[in-house]
């Protein structure tokens, strides 16, 4: 038995009523399992957010039912809600999720001082090692390259052993050789921590490296494609990743 | 803690600017209670020095010791363990080199507010006094004989006490024996009744009295001073206050009190006002970061304690310089200005301004509360 960490039911998210009515996500149903990574892409307004903070338990859907490690958190308040995010899920977000205030290795040590069982002192070493910022320890995120912070973000996303990552176009603010890194160690990085990801992209590249990609279009999700690369890529695909994929920019 | 610790490190100067604010406050806060209490002892020093539960006036007096007269042998219709008559008048004293407006006590030396000499010897003979020991260093010494305003008569000075200062003046404590020969009534008395020449030590009279005749005389004084009182029973025409009420009751004391009562308290509102807005601006500017910290399941209640945690430091740190500042500038102040330090008083006013400013950053921490970490993710 596969287990999933996230199970969404059904979910449908409407904003507003009447004629200010946008219906942000359709009905919609997705299953991840630990060590599973997908890419989320579609044109920009799609409802990828959307999606994607109703899984981590930020907002709750209008309809359908939410679980993460089991946990039935749409029934839930915002303070619990919050320890669910707390002990299960990891966030990268588009620009630097970074305390500017803090050291890279003090980013960490705050997820220790509200959080116990976070990475052992040999996993925080091999995380640090394998995302290239051993060196970068002592220094503030305001001296780091924008490549630096993200693979700092996702260090700290990966620190207190999530069971389930959710990244929000965490390439958007690199040039492509810098996205293309930072997404090659996402990856990596995420499967060798066993967590369930959801990455929301619009770079193509980005996709070689996932398990599934789901195309996100007027808040409808299609599967677009499973465990393969960019030659499985269907035309239509590339076609749609050329027009909307630009405009769903920075 | 360490949240809040790491930030101060890494933003000191914008730390350091609300440090000063609450230095500076701190230190006027403090400045004003010295002047307060100076001031106060001023006024109430030599009643402090008695240690008196109360004081009978006479209860037409409304509670002026001036305006109260009443005859010496009411003291022994007052139920007390101890009572001590008080005579009292205001005159200026003239050594010659200076002049001070002084209190005359007119009391009986063998009563509990005969003051101890720290310097010099206790009266003894007619016309001497123990002066307050302020009178130093307006330039008058053990020895000084001085020339009265309203009166004929010369006192002299044997020995100084300290902590003699009534209503502002300097106290001289006389025996009263002589008292009535000094009030001030008694040398114009003495001229409408046509002894215009009336030597020194020449008894007065009083009222009803006629000129020579003091012997048969009732002793005339201004109050009864005691300890250990029954007020439920009040002799007929006299009014029992308690010493503080008594106090209260000075001429310009309890107005003088409240206005620097009321400036300290104002601060405490500025101070809490300043520190709010200081601190609502920090938290604004980082509602983003908070959002995002909240997004990974940091809770609201320690984003919180961390603000208050910052405005504890603070605030201490503030207060402790303001402290500092304050008892240094004490050292260099002239003895003129009336500031006395009352660490005990001192000690509430920074804990309250301590607690002024965390009030201040409540404001941040409903701010935080409200942040909705969806914003902070999706802006
Ligand atoms: N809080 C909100 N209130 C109203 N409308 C919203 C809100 N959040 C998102 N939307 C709308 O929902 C749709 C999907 O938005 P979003 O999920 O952010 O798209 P994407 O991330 O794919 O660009 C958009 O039309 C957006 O305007
Ligand atoms: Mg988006």
């Amino acid at each position: 038995m596969t287990e999933h960490v996230l199970q969404m039911e059904d979910v449908t998210k409407t904003f507003g009523s009447g004629r200010t009515e946008v219906r942000a996500l359709k009905k919609t149903s997705l299953d991840v399992s630990r060590g599973e990574v997908i890419a989320i892409i579609g044109p920009s307004g799609s409802g990828k957010s959307t999606l994607l903070t109703i899984a981590g338990g930020l907002q709750g859907p209008t309809e359908g039912e939410v679980r993460i490690a089991g946990e039935r958190i749409t029934e839930l308040g915002e303070k619990d809600r919050s320890k669910v995010r707390l002990e299960h899920v990891g966030f990268i977000l588009q620009s630097s999720n970074l305390v500017p205030f803090l050291t890279v290795s003090d980013q960490l040590k705050l997820l220790d001082k509200v959080k116990k069982g976070n990475m052992t002192k040999e996993e925080r070493k091999g995380l640090m090692e394998e995302l290239g910022i051993t060196k970068l320890t002592e220094k503030y995120p305001n001296d780091l390259s924008g490549g630096e912070r993200q693979r700092v973000a996702i260090a700290k996303a990966l620190y207190s052993n999530p069971s389930l990552l959710l990244a929000d176009e965490p390439t958007a603010s690199l040039d492509s050789d810098r996205a293309f890194e930072v997404m090659k160690l996402l990856k990596s990085a995420a499967v060798k921590k066993d967590a369930a990801t959801i990455v929301v992209t619009h770079d193509t590249r980005l996709t070689d490296y996932v398990d599934k990609v789901y195309k996100m279009v007027d808040g409808v999700l299609h599967l677009e494609t499973e465990k393969g690369g960019a030659a499985s890529l269907d035309e239509g695909r590339t076609d749609f990743l050329e027009k909307g994929g630009n405009e769903d920019g920075i | 803690m360490f949240l809040a610790w790491r930030e101060i490190r890494q933003s000191k100067l914008r730390f350091a600017l609300v440090t000063a604010v609450l230095l500076l406050v701190s230190y006027l806060v403090f400045f004003l209670s010295g002047l307060a209490s100076g001031l106060a002892g001023l006024n109430r020093e030599a009643v402090d020095k008695w240690q008196a539960d109360g004081i009978y006036l006479t209860d037409e007096s409304d509670k002026s010791l001036t305006q109260s007269m009443m005859e010496v042998d009411l003291a022994d219709d007052v139920v007390a363990d101890e009572t001590a008559v008080l005579a009292q008048t205001n005159l200026i004293a003239d050594n010659g080199d200076a002049k001070s407006g002084v209190a005359l006590f007119g009391i009986r030396p063998d009563e509990f507010i005969m003051p101890e000499p720290t310097e010099g010897d206790e009266f003894s003979d007619e016309f001497e006094v123990i002066a307050s020991d302020s009178l130093k260093e307006e330039g008058f010494s053990v020895g000084d004989e001085l020339d009265l305003s309203g009166s004929e008569v010369t006192l002299t000075i044997t020995g100084f006490t300290d902590d003699a200062r009534f209503n502002a003046a300097p106290v001289l404590y006389m025996n009263l024996e002589d008292f009535e020969k000094v009030r001030p009534g008694a040398a114009a008395m003495a001229q409408q009744e046509g002894s215009a020449e009336n030597p020194d030590g020449q008894p007065a009279e009083t009222d009803q009295g006629l000129p020579g005749e003091t012997v048969e005389q009732p002793e005339m004084v201004n109050a009864i001073v005691v300890k250990g009182s029954q007020p439920d029973e009040v002799p007929d025409d006299l009014e029992y206050l308690e010493s503080e009420t008594f106090i209260e009751n000075l001429p310009g004391y309890t107005e003088q009190n409240l206005t620097l009562t009321f400036m300290i308290y104002f601060l405490f509102a500025i101070s809490a006002a300043v520190v709010a807005i200081f601190l609502y601006v920090l938290t604004v500017q980082k509602i983003s970061m908070f959002g995002v910290m909240k997004a990974q399941g940091i809770s609201s209640a320690y984003l919180s304690r961390s603000v208050i945690a910052q405005t504890f430091i603070l605030a201490v740190i503030g207060v402790l310089i303001g402290f500092g500042l304050t008892v240094l500038t004490g050292q260099f102040l002239p003895a003129a200005v009336p500031v006395s330090f009352d660490y005990g008083m001192m000690a509430i006013y920074g804990a309250v301004l301590i607690a002024v400013a965390i009030l201040g950053a409540l404001v941040s921490v409903w701010t935080i509360v409200k942040i909705d970490p969806l914003e902070a993710i999706s802006g």
